[in-house]
């Protein structure tokens, strides 16, 4: 049994308009989509800003008002309050926000961030509670000075460290990951990208890694979801997404990663002009008529994308073809 | 579990004390500190809080010496006696009775109105403005309807009816009364910070963190705002003053037994008294007038330190 | 737009119900019944008794409320105990006074406030700047009553400038003396009303003022060579004009509540001093009339204001 399923969720905000201020239409955040993530591996979830991939990420720890859909962790409906509550749900489930400095609160010292799930979830003596703190302090590579100190005086990198350390605190089974470097200076992603990787490691944690960058997500993860408008559109193992892409919208995120070979500057930039070209020329094909994604088909055990059958297997074929 | 902890981590129950030794001595000052610290740095605002601290409690205990009923009964003999004389260095009223001593017992009424309808307007305003701030949906929406709708009812009006209405109110009764009005402009401000506070990402993994949402309220978002309460704590004061003076002055706040500034600037309705004695007017005005701007004064000190400690709060 | 406006409105209506539901039961609460005095002291009980019944005063409240209610949009208020006449007749010989001083401090409150904003902008920490910001300063903080004994005091009785009491003197004759004697009275009061009235209107602009001055648009047209003047004129202050012009609802408030105070000072004959001297003589048809006058007063400033703020920023309309 996978550690969470997730199945067919949606997430639709209402828009109310005209004189009655009635719900007119709404905004599919999240339109049906369905995945697992395994125990202990990174499920990397992937898409430009607004394709709906951070409101999926809320939704499965449990901030997010779900609209239909369901989530399963050990057996039972976690987008229902109640069952979240009757699971401690949160000891289990945690995450990591995007912007250090706003998810840590400023008037409280880092002690007390770092205690608030233990406070909650675990009842421990004075002592233990702060022996704990230490622990999680040295574990993210923190000295023990910064227990009374404040948030705003650490670096960017500092405070992600102390989010991961609340994040991991009550030892959890999986941790939302939401583009936890992307307000990182370059030199500090890969520090905090390779202690994630070791507190995984570590502690047999799952992480569902939200990033829109696809280079990052290759460092990071086995399995990856693309998102797209609100829907998946393609999702396989690293090396299916990476080397076998077959959706136009995964081809042009592919092709957008920067290339530091120099000498090569000339063929990736003709690559992503023809990405560019069939996208301009066939976007119909990959999109339904009303410019949304299409159910997703399963090409191999581990691949799925979101075409007509007949276009998914025409292009995998052509793939194979060229592979040859 | 905590072995799992205690395999990763070099450090052991034995550290803990040198550790959070170590850990004190580089703690660093809370933000109730700071704001301190800057407002003592002015001057100014230092003299101005040790005299209306000062004042308050002198009106406080000085009033406890004097025989209120006593004080109030009329004495045609020291029938508007000019200041300075004896026994009367303010003076008396048409009533003879000693000006200063009035001022003592009626600034100490005044001012304890003035308190306690900021104590109660305030608390009320800020929780409702957190509250209705932080659940937004039906609940804000219900709560902005009545907020709305008491800010139609035409105040003072509403209050001389309600005075009038009660049979046999006193001082309690009359700061109650003020607080049903006086809350708004509170909970107004506080709604608006809160709607900020809660969509920053420290209230969601407060959320996450299994922290009730009570508790994320009243132990998260209001310490973000605490400066702003303050300030605004202490200048609804310095405008709350204003308010049970007014209506006395109109004849509609304090009996007219029981003194207060309000009822002693009323002695000014009379064109004899307004210029020929206005002794016994003139000193509860400036009364009024000096308390409300050094409390005004201390309230912008407040802010301005407020936003400096806010600027190292959020220094990089 | 006028869907906004429309909308508003309806929201306005349940408002004034419970309103008037309010104001009802308030007068029903006051102590007293409306016979005993106004016929003859020595009054038999059951004659009263008897009056009070054919009147309907016995029935449920929700009833009596209704027939009130029917009587309202007949434009019937009731009639006034103490000066015996209709209370919508003696109300709008007052309203008038009133509205008349309210208008008059509006008219001087920005005729003061907008030179005041924009020059401390425009001088920002200089000497002017900084007597302006005092001067709003204290104003806000001393109480509204204090302000108008002390003025009445300094310049009406001391100094002598203006009259004390009244809205016009016995002695005007003639169209113009009554114009002129109308404006002497109302010139201090108004002038003191303004002064209060000021500060909100002052602090904004100038705090417009001096962000426009540090923006690029501001920085763009200096840099072209548009004289000063021009800048302030035509950039930064035709701007913040709206804005400033949705004061005027929200101050109607104000000016209502500020009322009762300035009449009583001034001895105005307006609808705040016949408020206060109805609640003396207890006399409830007038009480009523004018909370629910002055509550939909309120109610039209704020109304006003939201649709001036809605037209400058459509992200404000209500919904």
């Amino acid at each position: 049994m996978s550690l969470i399923e997730i199945k067919d969720l949606k997430v639709h905000y209402p828009i109310r308009s005209g004189f009655w201020n009635r719900v007119t239409d709404s905004v599919k955040a999240v339109d049906g989509i369905t995945f697992n993530i395994e125990a202990g591996e990174t499920y990397g979830l992937v898409g430009e800003s607004g394709s709906g991939k951070s409101t999926t990420g809320k939704s499965v720890v449990g901030l997010e008002k779900v609209t239909s859909g369901s989530i399963l962790y050990q057996g039972k409906d976690i987008t229902q309050r109640r069952n979240r509550q009757l699971l401690d749900y949160n000891r289990d489930v945690q995450m990591i926000f995007q912007d250090s400095l706003s998810s840590l609160n400023p008037r409280k010292r880092i002690e007390d961030i770092i205690a608030e799930p233990l406070r909650n979830f675990e009842h421990l003596t004075k002592d233990q509670e702060k022996l704990r703190v230490l622990q999680l302090l040295d574990i993210v590579g923190l000295d023990a000075d910064a227990l009374y100190k404040y948030p705003h005086q650490f670096s960017g990198g500092q405070r992600q460290r102390i989010g991961v350390a609340r994040a991991v605190a009550t030892n959890p089974k999986l941790i939302i990951a939401d583009e936890p470097v992307s307000a990182l200076d370059l030199s500090v992603q890969a520090q905090v990208l390779n202690f994630m990787k070791k507190i995984q490691r570590d502690f047999g944690i799952s992480y569902l890694f939200i990033s829109h960058d696809l280079g990052v997500v290759r460092h990071m993860c086995t399995n990856i979801a693309i998102m797209n408008r609100g829907r998946l559109v393609e999702v396989g193992t690293r090396d299916d997404i990476y080397n076998h892409p077959l959706h136009i919208y995964t081809k042009r995120l592919l092709a957008a990663i920067p290339d530091v070979n120099v000498s090569e500057r000339a063929a990736h930039r003709a690559m992503r002009q023809k990405v560019e070209q069939i996208y301009q020329s066939n976007r119909h094909d990959y999109y339904d008529d009303t410019g949304e994604a299409y159910p997703l088909v399963q090409v191999s055990p581990t691949h799925s994308v979101a075409l007509p059958p007949e276009l998914a297997h025409q292009l995998l074929a052509q793939e194979s073809e060229a592979q040859d | 579990m905590a072995e799992n902890f205690a395999q990763h981590s070099n450090i052991s129950a034995a550290d803990l004390d040198r550790l959070t030794r170590e850990a004190q001595a580089e703690a660093t000052p809370s933000t109730a500190r700071i704001i301190w610290n800057e407002f003592k740095a002015d001057r100014p605002a230092l003299i101005s809080l040790f005299v209306v601290v000062g004042f308050i409690l002198f009106v406080m205990v000085g009033a406890l010496f004097i025989d209120t009923p006593k004080m109030m009964e009329t004495n045609i003999v020291n029938y508007f006696n000019r200041p300075l004389t004896a026994g009367f260095p303010l003076g008396a009223d048409a009533g003879g009775r000693s000006i200063l001593l009035e001022l003592i017992v009626g600034s100490r009424n005044s001012i304890g109105i003035a308190l306690g309808l900021t104590v109660i307007s305030s608390t009320f305003g800020i929780c409702w403005g957190l509250i209705s701030g932080y659940f937004s949906g039906y609940v804000d929406w219900g709560m902005q309807r009545v907020y709305d709708f008491m800010m139609m009812l035409p105040m003072t009006m509403m209050i001389i009816v309600l005075v009038t209405i009660i049979p046999h109110y006193n001082a309690v009764t009359l700061t109650l009364i003020f607080s049903i009005f006086y809350w708004e402009g509170t909970s107004r401000l506080i709604r608006s910070r809160t709607l900020a506070e809660s969509g920053k990402d420290y209230a969601a993994a407060s959320l996450t963190s299994g922290t009730n949402r009570w508790k994320i309220i009243f132990r998260d978002i209001m310490p973000n705002i605490s400066s702003l309460i303050i300030v605004d704590t202490t200048l609804s004061f310095a405008e709350n003053i204003g308010v049970e003076t007014g209506l006395s002055y109109l004849g509609f706040g304090l009996p007219s037994q029981t003194p207060s500034l309000g009822t002693m600037i009323a002695n000014a309705n009379d064109p004899n008294n307004i210029t020929q004695y206005w002794w016994t007017w003139l000193p509860a005005a400036l009364e009024i007038i000096i308390l409300c701007l050094a409390i005004s004064y201390i309230g912008q000190v407040l802010r301005r330190a407020a936003d400096a400690s806010q600027r190292q709060g959020t220094a990089d | 737009m006028w869907k906004t406006i429309l909308r508003r409105l309806l929201i306005m209506i349940p408002e004034v119900i419970i309103l008037s539901i309010l104001v009802f039961l308030l007068a029903k609460a006051m102590p007293g019944d409306p016979f005993t005095g106004s016929i003859n002291p020595k009054a038999d009980p059951e004659q009263i008794h008897h009056l009070m019944k054919l009147n309907g005063l016995y029935d449920p409240w929700y009833q009596q409320y209704w027939h009130w209610v029917v009587h309202l949009f007949h434009g019937n208020l009731g009639n006034s105990y103490q000066y015996q006449e209709p209370v919508s007749r003696l109300i709008a010989g007052r309203a008038g006074n009133t509205l008349w001083l309210a208008l008059f401090t509006m008219i001087l409150t920005y005729a003061m406030a907008l030179p005041m904003g924009v020059f401390a902008g425009r001088h920002e920490g200089q000497l002017p700047d900084t007597v302006i910001r005092v001067y709003t300063y204290v104003t806000y903080c001393i109480p509204f009553f204090v302000i108008l004994v002390i003025g009445i005091w300094v310049f009406g009785y001391i100094l002598g400038w203006f009259p004390t009491t009244g809205s016009i003197s016995p002695n005007a004759n003639g169209w113009a003396q009554t114009i002129g004697s109308h404006l002497t009275h109302i010139l201090l009061p108004g002038l003191l009303g303004a002064l209060f009235g000021t500060v909100n209107i002052v602090q904004y602009l100038r705090s417009e003022v001096i962000d426009a001055k540090h923006s690029d648009y501001v920085r763009t047209a200096q840099s072209k060579g548009v004289p000063s003047k021009d800048i302030y004129r035509h950039h930064i202050f035709r701007n913040s004009l709206l804005p400033i012009a949705a004061f005027a609802g929200y101050s109607i408030t104000g000016l209502l509540n500020g009322s009762i105070f300035t009449e009583t000072v001034f001895s105005y004959p307006g609808m705040g001093l016949l408020f206060v001297n109805s609640i003396i003589y207890r006399d409830y048809t007038v009480i009523t009339a004018l909370v629910l006058i002055y509550g939909i007063l309120n109610l039209l400033g704020t109304l006003l204001s939201d649709i001036i703020l809605s037209l400058v920023d459509p992200r404000i309309r209500i919904d």
